[in-house]
């Protein structure tokens, strides 16, 4: 691993956030609203989630 | 210093401690004073943890340190914080909010036993002390270099000013003031940013000069080789140890969520947070790239933004962002005093002395406010002595990270870990941390990585071979989200 080129750690970071990105949605919606009207969907902490994600995916992508 | 950079500066001296102290009526018990009556919305939260994460390494150190590697150093903000604070949000806020505790100590304290509760609450508490004694000092000396005050006035001034919201206010006034700072810190971030880049010609022209003479420094990682911030060492130790360590275990932190109004406020804070700390390095990272940019004519990193701020930046925007530095450094002050004061109060207090009165936490935790102020204010002046001393607590704590953070995740993610595998675990998982540390001089992301492995493996297999807490106990203290649906 340690001798693996500097870009690699861009692309595990992508990798590490395309995972979390995949294990937000096994969070149950119940879960998220906690009580909340479900209704709201600007509520919905996942589409949260996935936006900072993106931002993440966009910074380790233009900083490779 | 111009007239309106002074006035900028009384302006918001006067702000904060007016906010702070109209906020104090509402104070009436503990609960109010250390949780805000459970009264907050996710955006004071959100500002607030932002707030109490920023402080003088943030601004100084961190510029000093982009001027040296570039955007490396916003690994910190990114990587090193980002997912951690996703899971915090998703997974342990809800959990800690339900279990309806003061503070992650307690939490430790009911899902393992008192014993656990008390090490993690004095650990915490004997390295707030001196991390508020740094955080003072720091205070004082910016403003002496800044407005030319002794380093006591500053001291003096800044823990009176600290003194007045916090111990009249509580988590709601530290909080509230919190946000205030936090976005006078993001509009000078986007002022600096604006500046520079305009100055510089535009972004490509910003881009160019940079990497120029320093190639390397529009990349996030470094070689693995670097003595510094080796790149399997970020991602492993900072982004799997240190980092969730921090944001699912720091009080301070988490503190602010557990005074949320309602369980869905307390994780969407965090989220929010998140969103904000991804634009933390435009304040804390671009300025030392654009004294790299600019020539800056400094001795060392650490002036980068100093120069900034006095070359870059106009009358009354400069006074600004001093507010901005000054604000940095109370919000970690605030956050500081209030979190130790409640762990000393309730997780030292309530189980060393079996007599305590409840009802006396707000008295005792208003005085333990203040003696901890004083504290700080009194160590303030000889911390530069006192450096070995701090070095080595920072080194105490770092030890437990990797085991703490074990005992979390287990803890809160599954019903097998017991209350004696816990003790057993934090133990000696701080020996293992210690040994790699300090005999074998491993470097400190790699040590977080491998003590917790470690502790992870003894807690599941000493487990098996502990009792393990009631079924009933063990509902509300793991995440069980499936269950509920």
């Amino acid at each position: 691993m340690i001798d693996l080129p500097v870009a690699w750690a861009n692309y595990i970071s992508m990798g590490i956030f395309i995972f979390l990105g995949c294990l937000v949605w096994i969070v149950p919606k119940k879960a998220i609203f906690a009580g909340q009207p479900e209704t709201d969907r600007w509520r919905d902490l996942r589409i949260w989630a996935m936006i900072l994600i993106g931002l993440q995916l966009t910074i380790y992508w233009i900083f490779s | 210093m111009h007239p309106l950079d002074l006035a900028v500066i009384i302006g918001y001296l006067a702000l904060i401690t007016f906010v702070g102290i109209k906020l104090s009526s509402k104070v009436k018990n503990a609960h109010d004073f250390f949780l805000a009556g459970r009264s907050l919305t996710w955006w004071v939260i959100g500002l607030s943890i932002i707030g109490t994460n920023i402080d003088t390494n943030s601004y100084v150190g961190a510029s000093g340190n982009a001027y040296n590697v570039g955007i490396a150093q916003a690994n910190f903000e990114w990587i090193g914080a980002i997912p951690a604070m996703i899971i915090a949000s998703l997974i342990f806020i809800p959990l800690y909010w339900r279990a309806g505790v003061y503070s992650i100590p307690e939490y430790l304290g009911l899902r393992y036993n008192q014993a656990v509760r008390v090490v993690a609450a004095l650990i915490a508490s004997i390295f707030a002390v001196f991390a508020l004694g740094v955080a003072m000092w720091a205070l004082a000396l910016t403003l002496e270099t800044y407005l030319g005050w002794p380093i006591w006035v500053g001291i003096l001034v800044s823990g009176t000013v600290v003194g007045l919201y916090s111990i009249a206010g509580g988590l709601a006034a530290v909080a509230i003031t919190d946000s205030i700072q936090v976005s006078i810190m993001f509009l000078c971030g986007i002022i600096i940013v604006g500046i520079g880049i305009s100055d510089a010609g535009g972004f490509s022209a910003f881009a160019t000069t940079l990497t120029q003479d320093n190639p390397t420094h529009l990349q996030a990682y470094l070689p693995a080789d670097d003595s510094s911030f080796p790149w399997p060492g970020v991602i492993l130790g900072l982004g799997f140890v240190l980092s969730p360590a921090y944001w699912i275990g720091s009080q301070a932190i988490l503190q602010r969520t557990l005074g949320a109004r309602t369980q869905w406020d307390a994780s969407a804070s965090m989220m929010f947070a998140a969103l904000a700390k991804t634009f933390i390095p435009l304040l804390v990272v671009f300025p030392g790239i654009l004294a790299l940019v600019m020539k800056a004519d400094i001795e060392y990193p650490d002036m980068a933004l100093p120069w900034v701020i006095k070359n870059v930046l106009p009358p009354g925007i400069s006074g600004l962002m001093f507010v901005a530095i000054i604000a940095a450094l109370q919000s970690s002050i605030d956050s500081g005093v209030n979190s130790t004061s409640l762990m000393i109060t309730r997780d030292i207090r309530h189980v060393l002395m079996k007599n305590h009165e409840p009802l006396n936490d707000l008295k005792v935790g208003r005085y333990l406010t203040l003696i901890l102020l004083m504290s700080s204010m009194c160590i303030a002046p000889f911390i530069g002595d006192l450096g070995g001393i701090f070095t080595f607590l920072q080194t105490i704590l770092s030890l437990f990270q990797g085991p703490m953070l074990a005992l979390l995740l287990l803890g809160a993610m599954t019903q097998r870990a017991t209350p004696m595998a816990g003790l057993w675990t934090l133990v000696s998982g701080v020996l293992v941390s210690a040994i790699l540390l300090i005999l074998l001089e491993w470097n400190l992301l790699y040590v977080a990585f491998v003590s917790f492995c470690y502790s992870l493996i003894a807690l599941w297999t000493v487990s098996g071979f502990t009792e393990k807490l009631s079924s009933e106990k063990l509902v509300t203290l793991t995440y069980r989200p499936w269950s509920r649906t």
